[in-house]
């Protein structure tokens, strides 16, 4: 780091930085742990499904990487070939082929990238297991994108996969990660009830909590004395008011630290904090933004622009729909029809972009409003714009 | 298998470099990577995989060639290959 900044280690506040130690998990680690004692005792006789659901920011991705890291370090002790595997299924833009492919591109990082079906890839994927005689727990991230948008068929061909192969050894296991288990009731009857048994709910940060995940990650990431108590404490609280999401709070004290930094002050003070929470348009927003399609993009662009023209908290569907007709001929495309708005609607809904809540029950008609809760239709836009120009049409785009 | 009948052909050599680096790869891939036909580089990847050179896996209608880290000429290849390389880095910076 540079001399004059605030900074040790600014990495260390990276949304995809995992931290060495978890705080205020231990026994939701725990219970992980026994859900999988047999892979360990008794690889091969059983296979596992757990559910890991918490909202936004709640440490459910970072505690099954600690679990996974855990575990594959027990079994190489015992001599037992178990792989782990953490897959984001948004990331993979919800394609049960894609999600697939990279697992086997685990073991075989020259399996080519066409030319085959996802079922193959699955019985690829088995045939490498039985090969290599290796069991593997994948967990999947994020897994309201793979469910959006194919349905309930992979987790059914994901749960059945085991029970076709009667006599073999069972190799695969589950670890599926929903920030809401309504989810679940898209699925199959049959496929929910082999899920849904092991259920582990990460509740919401309590402010206490977030200041000792915050303090831990203070140690590594800027420099002793630089960070006090007021301002951690501050950052806490907006991050227990954003439903104890601690990856709004790390990065409302990176924001504050780079402000500081641009004052070239000395310590992070509560004000750059206050600063820092005005500006937020979260990092990881700004993630699940640019993993949008191309036309999931234009479509939240029109959304911002229309923020802009309103001084209303909320506008309907109507008018998100004009306006995304708007941007695409500004960008020379197509508009897509209504079927599909809607459905963009729901999934940027789901992201939690954007708000959707049905129209006050008096008013004429039904109709849905659209609500811009966290960010700033400006810094929206501005980061659209960013997106739209840098990357381009996306050719794979969504039906 | 005699080693002229490796070491005859641009292609084959072109294959296990190919191999030795990546480790493993498809046939559409490697034939792309060594600019070759489909149909010649099948038939190098035989001669090589019979002279046990390479070594090959089938997954449904995929088959995956890779590098025969269990044999010991195989081993020898690619040694020569890197002693090869640096040797000629070294060249071109000489001059
Ligand atoms: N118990 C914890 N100890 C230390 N750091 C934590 C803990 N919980 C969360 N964090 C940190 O907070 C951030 C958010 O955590 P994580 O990404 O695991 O949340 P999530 O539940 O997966 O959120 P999302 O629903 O958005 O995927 C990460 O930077 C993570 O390292
Ligand atoms: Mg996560």
């Amino acid at each position: 780091m540079s001399y004059g900044s605030v900074f040790r280690d600014e990495t260390k506040l990276d949304i995809n930085y995992t931290p060495p130690e978890l705080q205020h998990r231990n026994i939701q680690f725990k219970l992980l742990n026994e859900y999988f004692r047999h892979a360990i005792m008794t690889p091969g006789k059983m296979t596992q499904r757990v559910i890991i659901t918490g909202k936004i920011g709640t440490g459910k991705t970072v505690l099954t990487q600690h679990f996974g890291r855990s575990i594959t370090r027990e079994a190489q002790q015992r001599h037992i070939n178990l792989h782990y595997i953490h897959v984001n299924c948004r990331q993979n833009k919800g394609s049960f082929f894609l999600i697939l492919q990279k697992i086997v591109a685990h073991f075989h990082p020259g399996f080519p990238k066409r030319g085959y079906s996802a079922e193959e890839l699955l019985q690829t994927l088995m045939q490498i297991l039985d090969d290599q005689n290796t069991y593997l727990i994948i967990t999947l991230d994020e897994l309201e994108s793979l469910i959006q948008n194919e349905g309930s068929e992979p987790m059914y061909k994901l749960s059945r996969i085991e029970e076709t192969r009667l006599k073999e050894s069972r190799r695969l296991s589950l670890i599926c990660i929903l920030r809401e288990l309504s989810w679940l009731s898209k699925l199959d009857a049959s496929t929910r009830s082999t899920l849904q048994n092991n259920i582990i709910q990460l509740d919401s940060y309590t402010k206490t909590q977030l200041q000792d995940i915050l303090n831990d990650r203070i140690k590594s990431a800027f420099k002793q004395g630089t960070v006090p108590f007021e301002t951690v404490i501050l950052a806490a609280e907006l991050g227990e008011e954003e439903d104890g999401n601690a990856r709004y709070a790390i990065e409302l004290l990176w924001r504050a630290g780079k402000y500081t930094d641009a004052e070239g002050g000395k310590e992070v003070a509560p004000e750059h904090v206050r600063r820092a929470a005005g500006s937020v348009y979260s990092t990881m927003r700004k993630d699940e933004i640019s993993t949008l399609d191309y036309h999931k993009k234009l479509f939240l662009l029109g959304i911002a622009r229309r923020f802009q023209q309103t001084r209303s908290a909320h506008i309907t569907t109507g008018e998100a729909e004009e306006s995304y007709k708007i941007v695409c001929e500004e960008f020379d495309k197509k508009a897509r029809g209504h079927t599909q708005l809607w459905k963009y609607m729901k999934e940027l809904t789901t992201l939690g972009v954007i708000k959707a809540e049905p129209s006050p029950s008096n008013s004429v008609g039904k109709t849905t409003l659209i609500g811009l809760p966290r960010i700033a239709a400006v810094d929206l836009e501005k980061e659209l714009n960013n997106m739209l120009k840098s990357t381009g049409e996306d050719t794979s785009d969504d039906n | 298998m005699i080693i002229e009948e490796v070491f005859s052909s641009r292609g084959r050599v072109r294959i296990l470099r190919i191999l030795s680096e990546i480790g493993e790869l498809n046939i559409s891939e490697l034939a792309r990577r060594a600019g070759l036909n489909y149909a010649t580089a099948k038939v190098h990847l035989q001669i090589l995989k019979d002279a046990g050179l390479i070594t090959h896996k089938s997954f449904g209608r995929i088959r995956i060639f890779r590098f025969n880290e269990d044999n010991r000429k195989a081993i020898m290849i690619r040694k020569l290959m890197e002693v090869w390389e640096q040797e000629n880095s070294g060249d071109s910076k000489e001059v």
